[in-house]
């Protein structure tokens, strides 16, 4: 043990220390803001705003949160976003690892003219209305679908998994594997996917985050209220018009729509951002590993 | 080299399939049905059709409303009229996007209602048939509205469009509350605590806020007070009403009329006075809440709830909800205050004619008589009040004279929100004109207690006119549109940067040489064409 100790010099013990010192500062710079959010969200909003409140709650308040659990839509929206995000991601991380396995490989047959292929649709689209239309002219507006399916396969990511499965999957597995007998669908299924864990957490992860926090295509392409994903819910909740003229004789329910905001504003970003929270933990060890593995070709 | 060319090919390939997906404008896919041969039609009375008709419709509504579907009013417009309408509801902060996103695809309803189609909308729908002209459906089918359009030919003149269609239909409270959105606060009990008398000159103001900052006059010990606070050029809470003092007031377009011309106030020597003044004597000793030029309204509406009070003076145009009701007592509200010249005035605002765009009717339309028959109803003033403020037997009650008075609210909600939930709310079609206040329905008490104050303090100190809210010409429009939105914002912020940082001598002639390059006098002779048409056309009317 005290050769361990010896063994460090005192530029080693003050890297150390600056090393701790910084980091700590880091996270504290990290973890600030979620603390705040949820001392806040159990305060009066008013001491918020005139900044009393920086470490204590301060006029402490449960109503934000009675609000929000007494409200059915958000509830709902909740219920809703599980829903896509589960769905989403499944269809989503197949989609890619198909896609990506056979790019990986020696082979296959036109494989560059389809590389390129999916290339130009990273840097080109069609735009918003044609691809409206597009969902709309496949019955999908108003559905899930319009939601998990046309986002599934980001090219970005096939890339990724790709890379990954040329670095990391030898030609030389196959060959022993195809010398046994083993045919193409069970390799990739015994064999690739096992060895493709750490790619497989990080693009679950990165397909979960997109759809818990997507609000955008919910917007366009959902008409019923009762599937609307969180994410909007909270958005026409929060966002509010500026005061303006038309205003002029509401003043009423302008007012009580600020006050409800400014009552919940905390308590739904808590409610919200919790599911991710706790899911990050979990995926958090694959996550470096994974990302670094596909960027770079062994 | 070889993969670049078979890229290229691709991309052209890509490319006219965009253009193939395409269809905006051009014939629309359903046939009108004639109205005169329709036997399931009814040309007056209720219901209006034999047979029940579903219509689709669009349009926004409040975070806290229902499905129109679930509403009472709807639910009993249906009943009455046995046309079924088949609701997309949209949150109204994503409304304008989805609306483009609509009309852009060619996925069109039959009509769209609380539409808040701009003027451009409707010029531009208008001339490629997406939306259908309307003034002759409103002469054979809309009795309610024929007879508000007959009795204010100003409504009439209001929603023509230039080349003399009438595309979107009106919606319209008319309480004359809009003139002066600025009311001045001061915080009397602070002035009585320190011996001062309310102010009645700029300089006298001055001295209270300076007195503010220095004798502690909530008396915590703490140098915690906030001279005067105010939300740097937004809508009811900046301070443009000062600037009325130096001869020439402003308002948030920086656009005022004299005689039946325009002027730009934001180039004007007086402009420049006020401005020299206001940091001089306000911004340099420290009387402006430094976060008076970024603060949102709910930082500002929390300032006056502070445990200690703070605020000295702001302006918004109601005093308790920015200190609460309590708090209230302590603030008196400012008459415009006198100049270094004597000047004494407070500006109005431009506009405030009824909103034009808040029901269209689609080319998709099979049944466009009977859509108008059915919005018909809710030009009755009764029904337009209920459609903006809630439906009888729910808020409003009949009194003996036939006046729809309020219902007490169920408990532990307050209006607003009630009224979110059983309505449509401002902004949707109907219109409420002057003479329907206090016949029909009454203020709510708390714009009732606002016209009073507005009253009382500011309009005596107002010109009559002001920029009435003119329909433009489409090539007006694009101009308008070009410039005035860099315009204001370059002005707004030089101002904003005038006041905090002073030299306003030394960068006086750069700054309106700018705006000068950026196209202020063509604006302002479009402004003046469009006024000199409409003075013209309302006294041929």
């Amino acid at each position: 043990m005290n050769q361990l100790l010896k063994r460090k010099s005192k530029g080693d013990m003050w890297f150390d220390i600056v090393n701790y010192f910084m980091l700590t500062i880091v996270m504290l710079l990290v973890l600030f803001p979620l603390y705040f959010v949820l001392i806040a969200s159990l305060s009066d909003p008013n001491l918020i705003y005139s900044g009393e409140v920086w470490f204590f709650p301060k006029g402490f308040t449960l109503d934000g949160y009675g609000r929000i659990f007494s409200d059915s839509s958000i509830w709902i929206g909740y219920a809703n976003s599980i829903l896509y995000a589960g769905l989403g991601t499944l269809i989503g991380v197949a989609v890619t690892v198909c896609a990506a396995y056979p790019l990986a490989r020696k082979g296959l047959a036109g494989k560059s003219a389809i590389m390129w292929f999916l290339l130009i649709s990273m840097f080109f689209s069609g735009g918003l209305i044609p691809t409206y239309l597009l969902i709309k002219d496949l019955h999908m507006l108003n559905t899930i679908w319009a939601l998990v399916i046309p986002g599934a396969g980001g090219v970005f990511n096939v890339i990724i998994v790709r890379t990954f499965f040329q670095s990391t999957i030898p030609d030389e597995m196959w060959e022993a594997a195809s010398i046994d007998g083993c045919s193409n669908t069970r390799f990739f299924w015994s064999i690739v996917l096992p060895l493709s864990k750490s790619v497989i957490a990080v693009m679950v992860l990165y397909h979960v985050v997109g759809f818990w926090n997507g609000f955008f295509d919910a917007l366009i392409y959902l008409n019923d209220e009762n599937k609307y994903p969180l994410q909007l819910v909270l958005r026409n909740i929060l966002v509010q018009n500026q005061a303006n003229s038309g205003m002029m004789i509401d003043v009423e329910s302008y007012a009580a729509k600020m006050r409800v905001t400014e009552l919940i504003k905390y308590g739904v970003i808590m409610v919200s951002s919790l599911p991710l929270l706790i899911l990050y933990p979990f995926l958090q060890k694959y996550f470096v590993k994974g990302v670094m593995i596909g960027s770079i070709k062994g | 080299m070889k993969s670049l060319f078979k890229s290229a090919g691709l991309l052209v390939l890509a490319g006219v399939f965009a253009l193939s997906g395409c269809s905006g404008g051009g014939e629309s896919k359903n046939q009108a049905v004639n109205p005169d041969q329709d036997a399931n039609f009814n040309k007056t009375g209720l219901p209006i059709v034999k047979e029940a008709v579903t219509l689709k419709m669009v349009s926004p509504k409040a975070a806290l409303a229902p499905d129109y579907s679930k509403m009472e009013i709807f639910k009993r417009l249906e009943k009455q009229t046995n046309v079924k309408i088949d609701w997309e509801n949209i949150p109204d902060a994503d409304f304008a996007e989805k609306k483009n996103l609509l009309l852009a695809s060619g996925d069109l309803p039959d009509a769209f209602y609380g539409a808040g189609f701009t003027d451009y909308d409707l010029i531009n729908y208008g001339k490629d048939g997406t939306i259908i002209p309307l003034e002759d459906l409103i002469d054979k089918y809309a009795p309610n509205l024929k007879a508000l359009l007959d009795r204010r030919p100003d409504i009439k003149l209001a929603i023509t469009a230039p080349d003399g269609h009438i595309y979107g239909l009106p919606s319209w409270e008319e309480n004359k509350l809009d003139t002066n959105p600025f009311f001045h606060v001061i915080n009397k009990n602070w002035l009585d605590k320190l011996g001062l008398k309310v102010p009645q000159t700029l300089d006298e103001y001055t001295q209270a806020l300076i007195a503010f900052k220095t004798k502690d006059p909530n008396g915590n010990g703490k140098a915690d007070e906030i001279p005067l606070s105010f939300m740097h050029m937004q809508w009811c809470s900046d301070i443009a009403g000062i600037f009325g003092a130096f001869g020439i007031p402003d308002n948030l377009e920086h656009r005022i009329v004299r005689e039946g011309k325009v002027i730009f106030t934001a180039s004007q020597p007086q402009y420049k006075e006020a401005l020299k003044y206001i940091h001089d004597n306000w911004y340099k000793q420290g009387l402006i809440d430094p976060e008076s030029f970024t603060q949102d309204a709910a930082q500002y509406l929390a300032k006056g709830k502070t445990p200690d009070e703070t605020l000295g003076s702001y302006v918004w145009w109601e005093v308790e909800e920015v200190v609460g009701p309590e708090r209230s007592k302590d603030y008196a509200l400012l008459p415009p205050l006198k100049g270094p010249n004597g000047d004494q005035m407070i500006g109005r605002n431009n506009g405030g004619g009824p909103g034009r765009g808040s029901f269209v009717i689609t080319k998709e339309n099979r049944y466009p008589a009977m859509t108008m028959r059915w919005i018909d109803q809710q030009y009755d003033p009764y029904m337009a009040a209920q459609i903006h403020w809630g439906p009888l037997d729910v808020v409003f009650k009949k009194d003996e004279k036939g006046k729809l008075v309020n219902l007490a609210l169920p408990k532990g909600v307050s209006a607003g929100e009630f009224r979110q939930k059983v309505a449509p709310g401002t902004g949707n079609p109907g219109v409420i004109t002057f003479d329907d206040f206090g016949k029909v329905v009454d203020m709510e008490p708390r714009a009732q207690k606002r016209a009073e104050y507005l009253e009382k303090y500011y309009t005596k100190y107002m010109k009559k006119e002001n920029y009435p809210s003119i329909f433009f010409e489409p090539d007006e429009l694009d101009k308008i549109n070009r410039i005035e939105p860099e315009l204001i914002k370059y002005v707004n912020t030089q101002r904003g940067k005038f006041i905090v940082d002073g030299e306003v001598d030394e960068k006086w002639d750069s700054y309106v040489k700018t705006l000068e390059k950026m196209g202020l006098n063509e604006l302002m002779e479009i402004y003046q064409k469009g006024l000199d048409r409409y003075n013209a056309n309302l006294k041929n009317k």
